[in-house]
């Protein structure tokens, strides 16, 4: 029983992480239907530099991590930018694109850090907590909590703010969007900002938690790309649930599969897609002939 | 041009065979190592961009080829040759079985899980005793040919070329024969497609395990050549290289795969001491290739002429539509047993909203029946329910007396009923003899062992359907427009198309969706004579249609939705009359406007 509940802890923190990176993934998926498989990559691009500004520049770890969010919003500009003629038309191709896009980041994480990765200690030194004879690493409460205040910040921006609100009506029609004055680009760059930044976060947090390398971001990517459809693609609640599922379900697997862990992962994931492609809380769309 | 072409052939032939000749030993296996790739490309290309299944786990079935030869020769003393052969079928068992997510699931969505099951494969490679781990597997034997001595990197390659051009030219053959057309139908227009009697499920399984084939033959190559297999060669970095090489080099195009694949090798190997920068450019030119040249260098030569010919117009020959020539009567036939088309109590509901209510309809054989009702009446939904596109709620759907209630559309599609769309649903990068020949086919897709066993059987059986394919061609005089894709040709002649393609099904039963929307007034005269010699010749139409001049004078029959139920059904000249049809179009705030009206009625 306890381990259960330990393992299911780690999980769910975990899961906070692949939360962070899903949300990303559907938020600029539904803002301009664009899935973005460099999302992983900037995960890691997110990682490196925070670490670097907390290790190197030894800045407070929260500062680093504001940095980190604002070089990798920049990124997400530069792939938005270059990728825009594609929008809203050719879906595979964009996809193709932002695959190429992954390319270069990695080689270019190779670069300027290294083939080899680091890893970040702790920021939070303290001890682990005893909560009813369950040990909790405090870093994943950090973890948690960062990342459901960030849940709550990007809620409160879409429904409360006019650009938020902007946001989700380029999302349900980009064409009538246009026609009532929204600046479709605008808020295809927003987006694409936003979801860089939640990367930047999840990347800065994950840090401390595995090993800082060039290659962490495929799995990563994957994962938060899995919670994301797992959850409903493009849903923002179906994304926060997607990603604590399967950091969940990684965790389980790690503890009873060992190595084996993301061979069973990744095949439970193919037979949930399987038997239900729409995801929790997606919606089922219908082919119009 | 076709000279030229095989004389283009004969050299390369040529310069495959005296290669060797002309370099040293590093180069040779640089060589051996790009056929890999070039082959492992090709199967690639297949499922992409012949088949329009994002693939992403092509590198582990390239692996699993690889790694089951390692096994059985190394572990098991297996002969090299036995154990390719169950190399290749073991692929292509995991290839049907990672096929089974595309069932359910296309584009990103098939891309992610395929790239998950390929980030599996490289974890159970490193963990499992059975492949060695991270280490691999050394000391695979080399492969035994009476009279060659493979452990020359010289003579390896002209085993490799050999499979390469095997390879190649039946990776061509099925692209250019029915297989290969259904693949491209199902990759342009999946809905389309089955509904010209594509099993698209069938086809889509097809895809993969063809692609299975060659990435399982690539690796019995790579471990016959380097006789060391080890995980980091089935990298999903790997993977993403081979995408960059499908992608660059045209994934359309086999030949442009094979091209992108040599290329990139070539361009890796220059760059062999500084392979992060190699990795900068490949991944920027994949962004550049799907920004400026979506078809990669394989479409780079048809786009270049395409400039050249809006340059300089072509002033000869102009391509006309010619008039349609009549079908043949069948004459007065005897009544038949059952109709062609039986509705029975059909509804249909998405999610609360009803579409269709209790509809039941009853056409007989030989009838032209028009379906009309406001928008949002229901009228598409009731043809998307007969031709399988919607399982109804409740209902039953009787074609010449079976039911075939909630079938699939390629079983309609198979058991008589062709459509056409409201919104045209040509296949766009088919060329419009090309559409016709989809349509054509009417083998099921069981039969593409022929493939595999009595290649000249699919070439007679192409042939014959080719000629068929002139025939309807130039009946609806479309003979000039053959060769063009369909996006470049006026809205009329598309129009016309769909006629075409839907016809050469041979229907009993010809659904079709507002037939009429955007021609002009000659246009539809002619579409009502081609109507009438469609009935003629024996088969029954429905159509749904807004142009009521079109309506009346040319069906026998009409019945009119409103709200997803029938109000009025009748000859054109009953339904024109009936008080609630003219309410149902005009709406009962009428009443209000016009008084007179009403009491006129009354």
């Amino acid at each position: 029983m306890q381990v259960f509940v330990q393992t299911l802890v780690g999980g769910i923190s975990l899961g906070a992480i692949y939360a962070l990176v899903a949300m990303g993934f559907s938020l600029v998926y539904r803002t301009m239907g664009l899935v973005n498989f460099a999302h992983g990559n900037v995960v890691m691009i997110g990682a490196y530099l925070a670490s670097t500004f907390y290790l190197s520049v030894r800045l407070p770890f929260a500062l680093a991590m504001i940095v980190a969010i604002a070089v990798t919003g920049l990124i997400g500009v530069i792939i938005e930018r270059v990728l825009r003629p594609l929008e809203n038309k050719d879906f595979d191709l964009m996809l193709i694109g932002t695959i190429g896009f992954g390319i270069v980041l990695d080689a270019l994480a190779i670069l300027i850090w290294g083939a080899t990765g680091r890893a970040v200690p702790s920021p939070v030194r303290s001890a682990p907590l005893d909560l009813l004879g369950i040990r909790v690493r405090t870093y994943d409460l950090v973890v948690l909590a960062v990342a459901a205040a960030a849940t709550v910040l990007l809620v409160l921006f879409l429904q409360r703010t006019k650009r938020g609100a902007a946001m989700q009506a380029v999302a349900m029609d980009h064409e009538a969007a246009t026609a009532v004055g929204i600046h479709v680009g605008r808020s295809n760059a927003i987006a694409f900002v936003i979801g860089a930044g939640l990367a930047a976060l999840a990347g800065g947090l994950v840090g401390p938690l595995l090993y800082v390398s060039p290659s962490m971001g495929g799995a990563l990517g994957i994962k938060g790309f899995a919670g994301a459809i797992l959850g409903g693609f493009g849903s923002i609640p179906g994304a926060i649930v997607g990603g604590i599922a399967i950091g969940v379900l990684d965790s389980f697997a790690a503890g009873h599969f060992q190595g084996y862990s993301e061979l069973v992962t990744f095949i439970v994931f193919a037979v949930l897609i399987t038997v239900r492609p729409t995801g929790i809380f997606g919606e089922k769309t219908v082919n119009r002939a | 041009m076709r000279y030229s072409r095989f004389g283009v052939l004969a050299l390369l032939v040529v310069a495959a065979i005296v290669l060797p000749y002309a370099v040293g030993r590093y180069t040779i296996h640089v060589i051996d190592v790009t056929i890999i790739f070039a082959i492992l490309a090709i199967g690639m290309g297949l499922a992409m961009g012949i088949s329009g299944q994002i693939n992403l786990a092509q590198i582990a079935f390239f692996g699993l080829g690889s790694y089951v030869t390692a096994i059985l020769t190394v572990q098991e003393g297996w002969g090299f040759w036995t154990a390719s052969v169950l190399a290749i079928l073991a692929t292509v068992a995991v290839g049907l079985l990672v096929s089974t997510p595309a069932l359910r699931v296309q584009s990103h969505y098939l891309g992610i899980v395929t790239l998950g099951l390929a980030l599996a494969f490289t974890n159970w490679l490193t963990n499992t005793e059975l492949t060695g781990g991270a280490e691999g597997i050394s000391g695979i034997p080399v492969p035994s040919l009476p009279g060659a001595d493979l452990s020359s990197e010289y003579l390896y390659y002209y085993l490799e070329i050999l499979a390469f051009a095997v390879l190649l030219t039946f990776g061509q053959f099925v692209v250019r024969t029915p297989l290969g057309r259904r693949l491209r139908a199902m990759r342009d227009d999946p809905l389309a497609a089955g509904a010209m009697g594509a099993e698209v499920p069938m086809l889509r399984m097809t895809a993969f395990a063809l692609s299975s084939v060659y990435g399982g033959l690539a690796g019995v190559l790579y471990a016959g050549l380097i006789r060391y297999v080890a995980p980091e060669t089935f990298s999903i970095a790997n993977m993403f290289l081979l995408l960059a090489m499908v992608i660059i080099g045209g994934r359309q195009s086999l030949v442009g795969c094979v091209v992108g694949a040599v290329g990139l090798s070539l361009v890796r190997e220059w760059l062999v001491d500084y392979p992060t920068y190699a990795q900068i450019a490949y991944g920027s030119v994949v962004v550049l290739t799907v920004l400026f040249a979506p078809t990669g260098l394989a479409g780079l030569p048809e786009r270049i002429r395409g400039v050249y010919r809006r340059r300089r117009p072509a002033s000869a020959s102009r391509a006309v539509l010619r008039p349609f020539q009549p079908y043949d009567d069948a004459g007065e036939r005897a009544a038949a047993a059952a109709p062609a088309l039986e509705v029975d109590g059909i509804s249909k509901n998405f999610r609360g909203l009803t579409a269709l209510d209790e509809v039941t309809l009853s056409v007989p054989t030989g009838e032209i029946r028009g379906i009309v009702g406001p928008n949002g009446s229901g009228k598409t939904t009731l043809f998307n329910v007969i031709s399988g596109f919607y399982k109804p709620t409740g209902g039953d759907v009787r074609i010449d007396g079976r039911t075939l209630t909630g079938a699939s559309s390629y079983r309609l599609a198979q058991a008589g009923v062709a459509r056409t769309f409201q919104n045209l649903r040509l296949f766009p990068a088919m060329t419009v003899r090309e559409n016709v020949l989809v349509a054509l086919d009417r083998t099921r897709t069981r039969s593409i062992w022929r493939y595999a066993v009595w290649q000249p059987g699919v070439w007679l059986h192409d042939r014959a359907l080719r000629r068929e394919a002139d025939a309807i061609l130039e009946r609806f005089g479309l003979a000039d427009f053959a060769g063009a894709l369909p996006p470049a040709l006026p809205y009329g002649i598309q129009r016309r198309v769909e006629i075409a393609r839907a016809m050469a099904r041979s229907p009993r039963l010809l659904l079709l969706d507002e037939p009429a929307a955007g021609l002009n007034g000659d246009e539809v005269r002619q579409l009502g004579e081609i109507v009438r010699s469609i009935r003629d010749s024996g088969v029954t139409v429905v159509l749904i249609e807004h142009n009521m001049g079109l309506v009346m004078s040319l069906c026998e029959h009409v019945t009119v939705l409103a709200g997803g139920r029938i109000i009025a059904d009748g000859t054109p000249g009953e339904v024109a009359t009936a008080p609630q049809v003219i309410e149902a179009y005009l709406g009962d705030s009428m009443d209000d406007v016009l008084p007179a009206e009403k009491e006129v009625r009354s």
